[in-house]
C-alpha cells in the first residue's frame, strides 16, 4: 500500500488566506490591554513588529484591522519615517526607513502622541535663542 | 536628554529625533524591548562615557574602516568617535610619543574602568617580535593594557579567532586575544570585517546596561550572531526546491538560485549579513551573486576552499591516500587515474574547469 492510500484529514484549519499564521489577532488584545494602561496611568508603550513571528501578510491583516486615522506624520531624519493614527485615536502605527528608504524598523505605539512627534525642551530653547537673534535683527 | 554627544551630533546635523530614530532602530536590531532603545538612548547622551582605547594589531585597518568610512558619514562613526576614543592610530591627531602619553595618561586615569578594543591578531613567534608597536610588541602590550580595563572587545576576526595571519602556515604564530587573555571578560565580535551597527550595538548595550550582551559558546553577541546566514537567506526556497546555480552567470545564477554548489558558507557561518546586509541595507554578498566566505567563523581561510561546495570533501587527495593506506586497491588506482587524467589533459592542452578539479 502506498503513501498516497493513507487519507489526510485537517482537524484545525489554518485561515483560509494565504499566508496569514494566526500570530497577528492576540496583538490586537495586547493593545487593548496597552490602552487600559494608558487610560489608568498615562504609560505610554510601544510593540516591535520586527521582532514578532509575523509574515507580510500578517501586517496587512493588522493594518486592515486598525485603519487608517486622521493624522499622518511624516519626519524626515535620516531618511524618512511615518508615523500615522490608526482609526483607533492613541494607537499609532510608525515606519522608520533609511536614507536608502529601505524599513529600517516598525513600531506600534500607544500613545497621546508619539514619543518622536513631541518637541524636546532643550531643542525647543535653542530655537528660542535663534528666534530671538532673528527678532533682535529685524 | 542632553550632553556632549547630542550637541556634536546636532553640530553635524543628525537632529535629535535622528538619534532616538537610530536607537529606536538598534534596539529592534538586537531584539531588545523599545524601553531598552529609549534607555540607549539617554545612556549614549549621558555626559559620563567610560574611556575607550583601541589597540590596532596584526591586522589590514578594514575593521577600523568598516565602521568609520562608509560613503557618508554615519551615525555609527559619529557615535563612536564620541565616546571618548582616547587612543586610536588611525583616528586620532596626535602621534609619536603625544599619542603614547595620551594612552598611558588613559589608561591610569581610566584604571579597572576603560573598554579596551582589539584590533588584529597577537603574534606569538619569535617573542612577539612580528608585529611591534613603539618598540613594544603587541604581546606585551595586550597584557599591559587588558591589567586595567573592564572589559575587552575583540574586534574582526583577526583578533576574535586569528584571521587571516593565523590561516595555514600561521608563519607569525598568530594567535586571538582569547588565546592570550583569561581573566577578563571578552566579547568576540568576527567578521572580515564586521558589519558597522554590531560594533555599535555593543558598544551600546555595555553604555547602557554596564554589560556585554549576551554571548553564544564563542564569544559572539548573539543578538547579530545567533542565527545563521542559512537560517535567513532570501534564496532558501531555491535551496530548498533544488535549484542550484552550476556557474557563475548561468541561467540559474541569473535568475537568484541558490549559491550552495559555487562554495557558499552560509549553512556554517553565523552573522547578521542576510537580514541587517551591508553599506546601509545596500546588499550584501549573496544578493549581489556571490557565495558567504563564512568570514565571521574560526578558521576560514582554511575551510577548504571558497568556490567548493559545502558538501565536497576538504581535501579529497589525502582521502584517496588514507584509501590507499588501508590496503584497497581501488584508492590506489583512483590516484593513478587522476595523475593520468591531470598528464592527459596536459598533453591535450585541455583547459581545466571547475568541474573537473572537483572531481
Amino acid at each position: 500500500m502506498s503513501l498516497d492510500a493513507i487519507p489526510i484529514h485537517v482537524v484545525n484549519m489554518p485561515p483560509a488566506e494565504p499566508g496569514l499564521t494566526g500570530n497577528a489577532p492576540p496583538l490586537l488584545r495586547e493593545i487593548a490591554e496597552l490602552l487600559h494602561r494608558l487610560l489608568e496611568s498615562g504609560e505610554t508603550a510601544a510593540i516591535d513588529l520586527s521582532a514578532l513571528p509575523l509574515t507580510p501578510a500578517d501586517l496587512d491583516w493588522l493594518r486592515d484591522k486598525l485603519g487608517e486615522g486622521e493624522i499622518a506624520v511624516t519626519l524626515q531624519a535620516s531618511g524618512e519615517s511615518t508615523l500615522n493614527e490608526t482609526a483607533c485615536p492613541g494607537v499609532w502605527w510608525v515606519t522608520h526607513h533609511n536614507e536608502r528608504g529601505v524599513v529600517a524598523s516598525q513600531f506600534i505605539e500607544v500613545a497621546f502622541v508619539p514619543e518622536l512627534v513631541k518637541a524636546h525642551p532643550q531643542d525647543v530653547e535653542i530655537g528660542l535663542e535663534r528666534l530671538e537673534l532673528l527678532i533682535s535683527d529685524l | 536628554m542632553q550632553g556632549p554627544l547630542i550637541d556634536t551630533l546636532v553640530r553635524q546635523g543628525v537632529s535629535r529625533r535622528t538619534f532616538l530614530k537610530y536607537c529606536a532602530t538598534l534596539a529592534s536590531m538586537m531584539a531588545l524591548p523599545p524601553t531598552a532603545g529609549r534607555a540607549m538612548a539617554e545612556a549614549m547622551a549621558a555626559s559620563r562615557r567610560p574611556s575607550v582605547i583601541w589597540l590596532p594589531f596584526q591586522e589590514c585597518t578594514g575593521c577600523t574602516e568598516s565602521i568609520t568610512r562608509s560613503h557618508s558619514p554615519t551615525i555609527e562613526g559619529m557615535i563612536f568617535d564620541m565616546i571618548s576614543l582616547d587612543y586610536q592610530e588611525t583616528l586620532m591627531a596626535a602621534a609619536g610619543f603625544q599619542a603614547e602619553e595620551a594612552l598611558h595618561n588613559a589608561m591610569k586615569d581610566n584604571y579597572g574602568k576603560y573598554l579596551l578594543i582589539i584590533d588584529g591578531s597577537v603574534p606569538l613567534g619569535v617573542d612577539g617580535a612580528y608585529s611591534c608597536i613603539a618598540g613594544r610588541s603587541n604581546l606585551d602590550l595586550l597584557k599591559e593594557a587588558s591589567k586595567g580595563a573592564a572589559a575587552i572587545v575583540a574586534m574582526g576576526s583577526c583578533a576574535s579567532f586569528g584571521g587571516i595571519p593565523k590561516a595555514n602556515p600561521n608563519p607569525t604564530g598568530a594567535v586571538s586575544v582569547s588565546d592570550v587573555i583569561k581573566d577578563k571578560p571578552i566579547v568576540n565580535i568576527p567578521g572580515c570585517p564586521p558589519i558597522p551597527v554590531v560594533m555599535t550595538g555593543v558598544l551600546a548595550h555595555y553604555l547602557t546596561f554596564g554589560k556585554l550582551p549576551e554571548l553564544d559558546d564563542k564569544g559572539r553577541p548573539k543578538a547579530f550572531y545567533g542565527e545563521t546566514i542559512h537560517d535567513r537567506c532570501y534564496r532558501r526556497p531555491f535551496y530548498d526546491q533544488g535549484k542550484f546555480a552550476k556557474t557563475f552567470d548561468d541561467e540559474g545564477a541569473r535568475n537568484g538560485w541558490c549559491l550552495f554548489e559555487l562554495g557558499c558558507k552560509g549553512p556554517v557561518t553565523h552573522n547578521a549579513c542576510a537580514t541587517t546586509k551591508w553599506n546601509g541595507g545596500t546588499s550584501w554578498p549573496v544578493e549581489s551573486g556571490h557565495g558567504c566566505l563564512g568570514c565571521s567563523e574560526p578558521d576560514f581561510w582554511d575551510a577548504g576552499g571558497f568556490y567548493k561546495a559545502l558538501s565536497m570533501p576538504a581535501d579529497p587527495l589525502k582521502i584517496a591516500a588514507a584509501a590507499a593506506v588501508v590496503g584497497a586497491a581501488a584508492g590506489v588506482a583512483v590516484s593513478f587515474a587522476n595523475r593520468a587524467k591531470k598528464g592527459a589533459a596536459k598533453a591535450a592542452h585541455e583547459t581545466t574547469t571547475l568541474a573537473d578539479l572537483e572531481k
